[in-house]
């Protein structure tokens, strides 16, 4: 049987006057790859924040690894990988591409530890898996969007996590790039055997990747193979007018890029 | 050149020499964090702040030291909380506190009876007159600084380029934000008598901008900014020897000059241009 690693149990996120999500009860089993889907505020962003440790249940509880301690610096959060959604980066800040991978280390590490040879070992091993090691020189800033992902994904690898958890990692990288970090994606999932959890508004983009799909609007609406949870009533409820369903059976969210 | 071998004879320039060079090292490896954090005004509020302390101190005959510590940490500590809570804008709260510091400066440096030139040491800066008391506490201060810069460095490199993943990935980013605005105060203080009260912002400033142009390394940056801070902070009081200059200005003026010459030479801005 396979190991639950993540346990939501009628679990309530937010603040006492905004409820950010409500009463989720969803269990993650070692090993899968898991698709999480809603409209804009439906809180999947929360849903990642109290994953890594960032928010502590209202009510109901959390339990991850075991663990449903509520310290938020739990050593147990080191063995999630994050790749937060992609933000504006100063082209001039001072990194290499190395060094970013090597703040992966860190947060396992400890304080007053300094990295060995064998952080600088895991980090490059970590870059060779996202095909960057050649850049490891390179200044950060110097990369396209996509290299930046994938640099980005190999710091969360450098945690050497058990379980990768992907914010719109797609989002802000052009289309040829979008399906390379999603084959990245699955390749990683797939050879290093970790837990995915991928948070995106395309659903176009993960539908035929993932095990499964969780999809928000403040509760949890659906979760399941995606042929079950793709069913125009469920989505429809959901997103409301902002849903298309074309012949072909493609579902667009209208209007996402107007919301940002 | 036997002139400058005699001058480096003299007990009061060897002392003026190891306090530049030192608060040249604490200033810009400080401002390296204080420029990739975006914490640059922070550095002005705090120094007024600690000058502010400084003026109570003469004022009711306490260690100026110790209340510029008080009021510079009050400062940074207050910044931080109203950041973190995001009730105001980091440059709007340490505007108010800012100025607000400099007003108690000023009242209570008219409460003082007569002219006190010590305190107006503070503000212009010194450094020729550091006297071996003050040369220790310089030295002091700047080894717990430069200590606890090492002892956290890789944290602190971390918040300084993304603060929530640093939180995600496990390292108390909050305490060590914390303790930056701390290194942030207690380096305004240990500088304060060497380039004084309005100047000490510009040597946490300056060397680590003119690094920020010239690599795209942390590492290097910070070996730069060192090599930079303590050049010209050495440099600085060897021309206000050397032409009767007042020291403070002479520092940040010859690393001012070198800072536009880094952007000029910035590997960073020919890389622009031919983008």
């Amino acid at each position: 049987m396979t190991k639950t690693i993540i346990r939501f149990d009628h679990a309530t996120f937010g603040f006492p006057d905004v409820i950010a999500l409500q009463d989720i009860s969803l269990d993650i089993a070692e090993g899968e790859f898991i698709g999480v889907i809603g409209p804009n505020g439906s809180g999947k962003t929360t849903l990642c924040r109290a994953v890594l440790g960032l928010m502590q249940p209202l009510s109901g509880s959390l339990q991850i690894f075991d663990c449903a301690c509520e310290a938020l610096r739990c050593r147990h959060r080191a063995r999630i990988g994050y790749l937060p959604q992609k933000g504006v980066l100063d082209k001039n800040f001072p990194i290499t591409v190395l060094e970013t991978v090597m703040m992966g280390r860190y947060g396992a590490l400890g304080l007053f530890k300094r990295t060995s040879k064998r952080d600088r070992d895991i980090a490059l091993e970590a870059l060779s898996h996202v095909g960057m090691q050649e850049h490891r020189d390179h200044a950060l800033g110097h990369l396209s969007g996509g290299q930046q992902q994938r640099v980005f994904i190999a710091r969360a690898l450098a945690q050497q996590p058990d379980v990768l958890l992907l914010d719109e990692p797609t989002t802000g990288i052009d289309i040829t790039t979008q399906h390379s970090v999603l084959d990245l994606i699955r390749r990683l999932h797939r050879d290093l055997k970790l837990t995915i959890l991928l948070i995106t508004h395309d659903i176009n983009m993960i539908r035929s990747s993932v095990d499964r799909l969780v999809l928000l609007k403040t509760r949890l609406y659906a979760a399941g193979p995606p042929e079950d949870v793709l069913r125009p009533d469920v989505l429809r409820q959901v997103y409301g007018k902002e849903l298309v369903i074309t012949e072909r059976d493609l579902i667009i969210v209208e209007d996402y890029h107007h919301h940002h | 050149m036997s002139q400058f071998l005699e001058m480096l004879t003299y007990d009061f320039m060897q002392r003026s020499l190891l306090a530049a060079a030192t608060v040249g090292a604490v200033c810009s490896v400080i401002g390296v964090f204080v420029v990739l954090r975006g914490l640059a005004f922070v550095g002005a509020g705090t120094a007024h702040a600690a000058f502010a302390g400084v003026a109570l101190a003469y004022l009711v005959g306490l260690p100026p030291l110790l209340l510029a510590v008080v009021f510079g940490l009050a400062t940074v500590w207050v910044t931080g909380v109203m950041e973190e809570q995001g009730r105001m804008k980091l440059d709007v709260s340490i505007g108010i506190l800012y100025t607000a510091t400099m007003a108690l400066a000023i009242l209570f440096i008219g409460l003082m009876k007569g002219y006190n030139a010590e305190v107006y040491g503070y503000l212009f800066g010194s450094v020729l007159s550091v006297t071996p008391d003050e040369l220790r506490a310089i030295l002091a201060l700047s080894v717990i600084v430069l200590g606890l810069l090492l002892a956290f460095s890789k944290e602190l490199y971390f918040i300084a380029f993304d603060q929530e993943m640093a939180e995600a990935s496990g390292v108390p980013a909050r305490k060590i934000f914390y303790l930056l605005l701390t290194l942030v105060a207690l380096t305004v203080v240990v500088s304060l008598k060497t380039v004084g009260a309005i100047l000490v912002f510009a040597l946490i400033l300056i060397p680590a901008s003119t690094a920020y142009q010239l690599t795209h390394s942390l590492s290097h940056m910070t070996a730069y900014a060192v090599v930079i801070g303590v050049a010209c902070a050495v440099g600085g009081v060897l021309l206000s020897y050397a032409w009767d200059l007042p020291s403070g200005p002479a520092i940040v003026l010859l690393a001012t000059t070198i800072f536009f010459l880094s952007v000029l030479l910035s590997p960073k801005r020919r890389r622009a241009k031919t983008a």
